[in-house]
């Protein structure tokens, strides 16, 4: 029963729908009937039918229409319509204005020959049906390997990374073990401090990939972000100035109190604050007073801009265009190439954005954009669930 | 002495090769990429050269062709040390040698990291005696 074709007839004369169906059931097929244009819509969605047979004129909603319907929705615009139109004036609406049906016949037909029509239809439909499955197969296949190829991608990068630090472990091991048989104290605080400062890489590598594979969903609290900015650049200020370079903060006195994801804010900071001090680290020129200038500004949209720009080394092209790839640094492999990723995903689940302005030679400025929803204002009290 | 050039980006793994070079009793010589490595090499003339392949700027595989295309410089051994897998190397220098119409000779070795570093000290020794 199932795999019969099953036709729609719709027609406001009893005496055709009735022909109709006698001689439709003597074909095999299977039928279901409609007597105006609102009871066809419905049939088409409970029945779903393999082709429509449709007459114009109709009480209701006619012909016309319950075609314009079925052809504009996706659901239902590749059932073939099969229009039946009074004899001698086939109408140009039908023929030529496209309101989509796929076939005509007038009125009163030669039952052989809708009966053909019917037949090549159904075949019609059958086809169209079979390609989308394969199509829809393929794009499915698609998005399999996308998805595998991008596991294969992270897994090559991470294997390499990995294979580096192995070295360095082994060398460090190595020049202890020489070091211990001939008895030589110097060369043994060598090796040890490689093997120090590769297991060091290593638990960078694995916090760094914890955090980029764990969905974190912002923690919304009531706090100052001027004050989270404040305390990055306390917490960075001893290393900067280790390297003799100047951290000027620059905030916004109007941001005031916000329920915004405070943690999330501090992880970013953090990131770009410390990504501005090696720029300044890695920058060969000694002439520059080296400085990282972290701002925040309450902008007119509603949203809080916090920037972080140094004078360090700036990138060129190569590097721009790789920023936000995984496991790519340019920090001679002392990053992971996973922190700035790690702030854009952050960034990203916060609703916000994250640019870049860089010069080779001149230093870069990171802006993040989070929208700021001021306490007084939005009058949410501690915490709230993400939107 | 003779002088070693390790040209590698990752800060790690320059610090190590460099130690077991002065440990084999040689001078180490350090670039961080192809085009300082060029520059080390025109300027200090290197007994051998310790190669990384992925580096940013300018990569050892580029260096090496680079190297061997310079009658002055096409000489100086070359010990490839790379997380890459040998064979990746090997079929890019092919292709590589197909599309530039010229065939670049092969490096001395190919040391696959993590290899054992006395591995490496074994290859140096037997190439610089």
């Amino acid at each position: 029963m199932n795999n019969k074709t099953k036709i729609l007839i719709v027609d406001d004369d009893v005496d055709t729908v009735e022909l109709l169906t006698k001689r439709f059931h003597a074909e095999g097929y299977h039928t279901s009937e409609a007597y105006d244009g609102k009871q066809a819509l419905q049939q088409v969605e409970e029945y779903q039918p393999d082709v429509i047979l449709l007459d114009i004129m109709m009480p209701k909603i006619d012909g016309y229409e319950v075609c314009k319907r079925l052809k504009g929705s996706e659901d239902t615009k590749r059932i073939p319509i099969i229009m039946l139109t009074a004899k001698g004036k086939i109408p140009d609406k039908v023929k030529g204005l496209g309101i989509g049906a796929d076939d005509y016949i007038a009125k009163p037909f030669d039952y052989r020959e809708l009966s053909q029509r019917v037949r090549y239809w159904t075949a019609v439909r059958i086809e169209v049906e079979e390609r989308l499955k394969e199509i829809k197969h393929l794009e499915n296949e698609l998005i399999k390997s996308e998805r595998l190829a991008a596991i294969g991608q992270t897994v090559a990068g991470l294997a390499h990374y990995v294979k580096n630090i192995l070295f360095g472990l082994k060398g460090g091991v190595y020049l202890v073990n020489e070091a211990l048989k001939k008895d030589e104290t110097d060369s043994l605080k060598d090796g040890w401090d490689m093997v120090e400062s590769n297991m060091g890489r290593i638990s960078g590598l694995v916090l760094d990939l914890l955090e980029y594979s764990r969905e974190r969903k912002p923690e919304y609290e009531k706090c100052f972000p001027n004050e989270i900015a404040n305390e990055v650049c306390k917490l960075m200020e001893g290393s900067a100035k280790e390297y003799d370079i100047e951290i000027i903060k620059d905030f916004d006195p109007s941001i005031g109190e916000a329920v915004m994801d405070p943690k999330g804010i501090h992880r970013c900071l953090l990131d770009l604050v410390s990504n501005a001090r090696d720029a300044c680290i890695f920058d060969s020129n000694e002439q520059k007073k080296w400085v990282v200038r972290v701002t925040t500004f309450l902008e007119d949209d509603g949203m809080v801009r916090f920037e972080v720009s140094d004078n360090g080394c700036g990138m060129d092209e190569e590097v721009k265009k790789k920023l936000f790839t995984s496991f790519f640094t340019s920090k001679e492999g002392r990053g992971t190439g996973l922190g700035l990723l790690n702030t854009q995903k952050i960034v990203q689940e916060n609703s916000g954005t994250i640019t870049v302005n860089s010069q080779l030679g001149q230093g870069s400025t990171f802006t993040i954009r989070l929208p700021y929803r001021d306490v007084a204002t939005s009058g949410a009290m501690g915490k709230e669930s993400q939107s | 002495m003779k002088k070693v050039l390790v040209v590698d980006d990752d800060v790690d793994i320059r610090k190590v090769v460099s130690k077991l070079v002065e440990k084999s009793g040689y001078i180490t010589i350090e670039a961080k990429n192809g085009v300082e490595g060029m520059g080390k090499v025109r300027e200090d003339k290197p007994d051998l050269i310790i190669l990384d392949i992925l580096m940013p700027k300018e990569s050892g595989i580029r260096m090496y062709r680079e190297l061997k295309s310079e009658e002055a410089l096409k000489d100086i051994p070359v010990i490839v040390l790379s997380a890459i897998p040998e064979k990746s190397f090997f079929r890019s220098q092919k292709v590589l040698d197909e599309f530039a119409g010229q065939s670049v000779p092969e490096p001395e070795a190919y040391i696959e990291k993590p290899e054992e570093p006395g591995e490496l000290i074994a290859l140096m020794k037997k190439i610089l005696g």
